[in-house]
């Protein structure tokens, strides 16, 4: 029953969107109806909460963590949901009048917010499991945070919306962080059991954090001390949202939580206090802020603070009285708060003024709105015959019941006359004195506006007349809820000449007196400018601000900009990581046997190696660089070549060639001078980076090469190079075979660079696409010679590609060989020559030959089922027997896309120079 | 010779860290390429240089007897092709940052960078 009344509050939120566009200036009647059905349906439960029964449901959800859909509705949650569907109705009525000028997008965008926060507010009594809680408890939190900053243009409501989302979202993680503790604990979310094991979980030693998450969310959620600056700043909310949210409604769910874990709070010593003491830090920070505040609105939100902390205090009091003055106090405070907000929306809303002391005389113009204030006013003031007399009274003997001493009696008394004042003047001053200070009013009373303070105005009358019911029905049930066990609630207006008749005596007086001077009294107290500097929200500023300064500082000091330390960075941590790991290995350095065996030949080409690469680091013109890289370059071809890797050598060799064709023409381009870019300091950093990364370097080398070998791998493919596949150049044949899948990936990759060179280089628009590239003319011999060149560098190409599988060659090398023959006649007779030789785009090399490379490995797929796996022929040509298989397709493959991917950067490097 | 090739590696690839450091662009692309030559060095040490044959079988043989290690020969093959492609893409986007930036220098050229700096600061320009 009660998933079904979630549900459908949940369905008609999400439906009020389109019924309040289409229902018009009707939306605020039409849309009260979900929350009056609710609240009917609710009040359709009330035998079985009044025999003291409670219903619950639960569906799994997540059960691998424990937590469940669980929902349960006893005497305490049945009071908070009658408040949220109740007031709600009168809310969504009031606000379909009080937004009555806005445009419908805002109008459905309110109503739409207003019952998605009732839905979570709902869910939020009514759950037991404490992740859902805590859901629907941030669920507000959003809400809440949504409309205050209903008007987004607005930049102190956007700031508003804000600071209440940055600190109840806050404490909100409080909260998850102690909820999850709590599970660790017991083993269960639920909140019933978490209580039923209040002792288990207070000898816990986690205590203390579990605690103090739970006071954080609920201090924060319920405008606690230090934490109470947001709730008068989110009085930027529409009046309806305010009267909802924040009175009636939302932030009493701090006070709801902890009375819930009332049982673990009172078997922890001192926790008691604690609460206590935030309290009356509340309650008088609430009263002092209340009487310096100027705004009508205002002044009620400090009020509210203070009755938060009356709350607090009543949770942290022990006794049956404590839990009878709490729920007594939720409902009058609900009842007659709800009614003096919609009481100042009215006010707001017919004259646009909002400081209390403009205002005056108002009852010729709103006489009904002055009633309904009139009677919430009494009712706040705790004079008899209202429900607000009998609450205070339930307060004052919960106190002298309780074990404390006289401070927190004290401090109410003073609270609770302030109180009293504020519901003179909030009353009195603009609506029955100082008439004729306003003259006219922009519209008078509607029925929208005042069907809400009216109704809850008189509800706070006739409950404390006929209170049979609800304290039949609702408030023994909610003491019995919390208490643990029923406790006998006694509503009535005489309990003959008692000590409490007396403090109640005391605050009227009190509360008189402040009203008569209210007047100094506010001028002495907002005229001090030395409170300001204490004020809580003043270092909520500087604490945003110093935050903000601090990400900036830290953004400037990690992200500035500056490649080099960047890599700096990146390479002392890898050096560090290097050296940590050697470290941590706890292994010596090996040297293996006869490593320092020299031979003269290799050590002289080694030293011109090395010499190449320190060139390089001292030379100052990029020209000078770019030789004496390719230097090392060569003397590692060579290297090559004398250690049994003829393929490699080769491969080296082309692309030293090639590198110095491409990079040339950049060097056309580019400053070739390139004085120093560091200071010397930086260098001699710098230098000092490299030669210790080069030092562990040459350690780890002679340390692998130390180590022993596995020879099976080398060694099978060794055996089953001829045997397996055919070939006899083991290194072609485990690219193109063996390891035919990673070679596929590199073709691409290589395929890949060539697109990316056109992007980058290749013709901007159609008119350079047809203009060509302009070259100058070589010298003549080069350009006599160069299509002997040319044809003699393409047959030789084939001859290393066809015979790769054999010999030393293979697709790589013979595209790089191509690519060189193209590179030659672009040099001596101009890139378009080339590119006429060329006769198709290299684009369509590249990713032809990436095509041919896949499709050479789909006979195999189609045969034997494995792609690359490649298959053979034997042919006979003039009396030879050649071996043909779909490896040589792959070969080509990897032959053209090199050839393409080069031609791409060659003409894209020569445009680019030419432009 | 060990020694001898393991100290030209190692000695390659400082200096290529040193010219990467740098910040002219070019200098920093050179700088790569030369420690890709480094490592291919040092990955072709661990074949551990044991015979100066090619991996080529013999006519006549069906198997590979004494000879250098083919599995990182395979490997280097395309490492070098792979670093080629590299560098002509490095110079690539120099020669471009150049046109757009009519400089070299790495710290000039951070428009890439205005896009992340904090908004707090772009107010301030």
């Amino acid at each position: 029953m009660i998933s079904t009344l979630l549900a459908i509050s949940l369905a008609g939120s999400v439906l009020a969107w389109p019924l309040s566009k289409l229902l018009g200036r009707w939306a605020g009647w039409g849309l009260a109806a979900l929350p009056a059905g609710l609240f009917a349906g609710f009040i359709g439960l009330d035998t079985t909460i009044e025999a003291g029964g409670r219903i619950a449901e639960r569906w799994a959800w997540i059960p691998s963590l424990g937590v469940g859909l669980s929902l349960r509705l006893d005497g305490f949650a049945f009071l908070f949901c009658l408040l949220v569907t109740g007031i709600g109705a009168l809310v969504v009525v009031y606000a379909g009048a009080y937004l009555a000028e806005r445009s419908p997008r805002d109008r459905a965008r309110f109503f739409t917010l207003i019952l998605l926060f009732m839905t979570s507010m709902l869910g939020a009594v009514l759950a037991d499991d404490l992740i859902v809680l805590f859901l629907f408890w941030e669920a507000t939190s959003i809400l809440s945070f949504l409309l205050i900053g209903f008007d987004a243009e607005s930049a102190s409501a956007r700031r508003s919306a804000l600071m209440s989302l940055r600190v109840t979202a806050g404490g909100g993680l409080a909260l998850l962080a102690a909820i999850i503790l709590i599970g660790a604990q017991l083993g269960t979310y639920s909140m019933t059991e978490a209580i039923a094991h209040a002792v288990e979980l207070s000898e816990s030693p986690w205590i203390q954090v579990i605690l103090l998450g739970l006071f954080l969310g609920a201090f924060t959620k319920s405008a606690q001390f230090p934490f109470h600056f947001w709730l008068p700043n989110a009085m930027q909310a529409p009046t309806p949202a305010s009267a909802y949210l924040h009175s009636a409604t939302m932030v009493k769910l701090g006070v709801y939580l902890l009375a819930r874990f009332e049982p673990v709070i009172g078997e922890v010593p001192g926790a008691r206090d604690v609460l206590i003491a935030v309290a009356l830090a509340t309650m008088i920070t609430g009263a002092f802020q209340a009487l310096r505040a100027e705004n009508f609105k205002s002044v009620l939100a400090y009020s509210t603070v203070a009755s938060l902390g009356i709350l607090m205090m009543l949770v942290g009091l022990d006794g049956p009285m404590a839990g009878v003055a709490t729920v007594g106090f939720i409902l009058a405070h609900a009842l007659y708060k709800a009614t003096l907000f919609f009481c100042a929306g009215i006010v707001l809303h017919a004259t646009g003024l909002s400081k209390l002391r403009l205002m005056g005389g108002l009852r010729r113009f709103l006489p009904a709105t002055a009633v309904a204030a009139a009677l919430a006013s009494l009712s706040m003031a705790g004079l008899p015959p209202f429900l607000g007399f009998i609450s205070k009274e339930f307060l004052f003997e919960a106190q002298i019941q309780s074990s404390w001493d006289a401070v927190p009696v004290a401090v109410a008394v003073l609270v609770n006359a302030v109180i009293v004042g504020v519901a003179g003047v909030v009353t009195l001053r603009p609506f029955f004195m100082g008439s004729g200070r306003v003259r006219d009013v922009k519209h008078r009373e509607v029925p929208g506006l005042l069907a809400g303070p009216l109704v809850l105005a008189l509800l706070g009358l006739v409950i404390s007349l006929d209170s049979d019911w609800i304290s039949r029905s609702v408030l023994r049930p909610a003491v019995a809820a919390i208490y643990g066990r029923p406790v006998e609630v006694e509503v009535g207006l005489w309990h003959g000449i008692t000590p409490i008749l007396g403090l109640s005596l005391v605050v009227v007086g009190v509360g008189a007196l402040i009203f008569t001077f209210w007047v100094p009294i506010h001028r002495r107290l907002s005229k001090q400018s030395t409170w300001h500097r204490f004020d809580v929200e003043h270092g909520y500023d500087v604490l945003l601000r110093r935050l903000d300064t601090f990400a900036a500082n830290t953004a400037r000091r990690v992200q500035h900009g500056d490649l080099r330390g960047y890599i700096w960075v990146a390479l002392a941590a890898a050096l560090g990581f290097v050296i940590w790991g050697i470290a941590a290995s706890g292994s010596v350095p090996r040297l293996s046997a006869g490593a320092g065996e020299f031979r003269l030949g290799p050590a002289i080409i080694a030293s011109i190696g090395l010499a190449g690469g320190l060139a390089a680091t001292r030379a100052r013109s990029l020209l000078a660089t770019m030789i004496s890289v390719g230097l090392s370059g060569l003397v590692c071809a060579l290297i090559f070549m004398m250690n049994g890797a003829p393929d490699l050598a080769l491969t080296q060799f082309a692309i030293e060639s090639l590198v110095v064709v491409l990079l040339t023409v950049m060097l056309f381009i580019v400053p070739l001078g390139a004085p120093s870019t560091r200071t010397s300091r930086e260098r001699t950093s710098d230098a000092f980076l490299s030669a210790a990364f080069a030092v562990v370097m040459l350690i780890v080398v002679l340390d692998m090469t130390a180590s022993p070998q596995s020879p099976q791998v080398s060694a099978f493919f060794g055996a089953e190079s001829y045997v397996g596949a055919f070939g006899r150049n083991v290194v072609n044949v485990i690219l193109v075979d063996f390891r035919g899948f990673d070679t596929l990936g590199e073709t691409s990759v290589i395929a890949l660079a060539g697109v990316i060179a056109w992007s980058l280089l290749g013709p901007r628009n159609a008119l350079e696409s047809r203009k060509g590239i302009q070259s100058g003319r070589a010298a003549f011999i080069l350009s006599f010679m160069s299509p002997m060149f040319f044809w003699l560098l393409m047959v030789l190409s084939f001859v290393i590609l066809l015979r790769g599988h054999n010999e030393i060659g293979g697709g790589f090398v013979g595209g790089l060989t191509a690519a060189l023959a193209f590179s030659i006649v672009s040099l001596a007779r101009g890139v378009e020559r080339a590119r006429a030789r060329l006769k198709v785009h290299p684009l369509t090399l590249a990713s032809g030959g990436l095509l041919l490379a896949i499709a050479s490995g789909m006979p195999g797929l189609l045969v034997n089922g494995d792609f690359l796996s490649h298959l053979w022929i034997d042919t006979e040509i003039l009396g030879m027997n050649f071996k043909q298989g779909t490896a040589l397709l792959f070969d080509l493959g990897v032959y053209t896309a090199v050839l393409g991917t080069v031609l791409a950067f060659l003409f894209g490097l020569r445009r680019e120079a030419a432009r | 010779m060990t020694i001898l090739y393991a100290m030209v590696a190692a000695g390659l690839f400082g200096c290529g860290l040193y010219m990467v450091l740098s910040r002219n662009l070019v200098r920093l692309l050179l700088g790569l390429s030369l420690l890709t030559t480094a490592v291919n060095l040092i990955l072709f040490q661990t074949g551990r240089m044991r015979s100066d044959q090619p991996p080529l079988i013999p006519e006549g043989a069906t198997s590979l007897s004494e000879s250098a290690d083919p599995v990182p020969q395979a490997l280097i093959l395309t490492a070098i092709v792979i670093g080629f492609a590299l560098t002509v893409i490095m110079a690539t986007l120099a020669l471009r940052a150049y046109r757009d930036h009519r400089t070299l220098k790495s710290d000039e050229i951070n428009s890439a960078h205005e896009l992340g700096r904090p908004a707090a600061e772009h107010d301030e320009r």
